[in-house]
């Protein structure tokens, strides 16, 4: 489960994995005030990236990466079966 | 698990953030949701079941109370706002990273 050194390699490699397969894959964040730090995971039971940090600045990019994949998780509508207006 | 509306989320994990400023962590999954409400069949009749595409689930827990909210299409707009809004307010803990550090005042080693 490797932790990754540097934000831009592990937004990188979230971004893949979700997009290999969007239903299996999960983003987990972890946040400890007492302890100050931020934990993020993504995975698809098969593969697992996380990347820990203690800085105010990886804040801003967690929350942006999270608001990525919120959007890319509801914006797929290949077919609109929800629609069905005969 | 409280399944909540997407406003009463923000609002639960507001309080579930402010509740773990002393001790204890707050954890956020995030996963794309198809709607499906029934368990997958062993095998037999496949779904008669439509996967919607536009959905995600998001769960929010403190060790003890879990809440979650389902996103959609029409409510991420609104919902992304809000909630990058609360996470900068409340993950404030870290540490400031800053190098040119002004102090001078203090560690004054000759």
């Amino acid at each position: 489960m490797p932790y990754y050194q540097t934000w831009e390699e592990f937004a990188r490699a979230a971004e893949k994995l979700y997009l290999t397969d969007p239903m299996k894959v999960r983003v987990v964040l972890k946040y400890r005030h007492c302890d100050g730090n931020l934990c993020i995971k993504v995975t698809d039971n098969a593969v697992c990236i996380q990347y820990k940090t203690d800085q105010a600045q990886d804040v801003k990019k967690v929350e942006k990466l999270h608001g990525k994949l919120m959007r890319l998780m509801v914006s797929k509508e290949t077919h609109s079966g929800a629609m069905e207006t005969d | 698990m409280v399944l909540l509306e997407n406003d009463s989320f923000l609002t639960e994990l507001t309080r579930l953030f402010q509740k773990c400023r002393t001790s204890g962590s707050v954890v956020i999954t995030l996963k794309k949701y198809d709607g499906r409400t029934k368990p997958v069949p062993r095998k037999g009749h496949s779904e008669s079941f439509e996967p919607a595409d536009n959905k995600c689930l998001f769960r929010a827990s403190d060790g003890k109370r879990k809440i979650s909210t389902v996103v959609s299409t029409k409510e991420v707009i609104k919902f992304q706002m809000a909630y990058s809004n609360l996470l900068r307010a409340h993950m404030d803990g870290l540490k400031k990273k800053d190098k040119k550090s002004k102090s001078k005042k203090t560690k004054a080693t000759q």
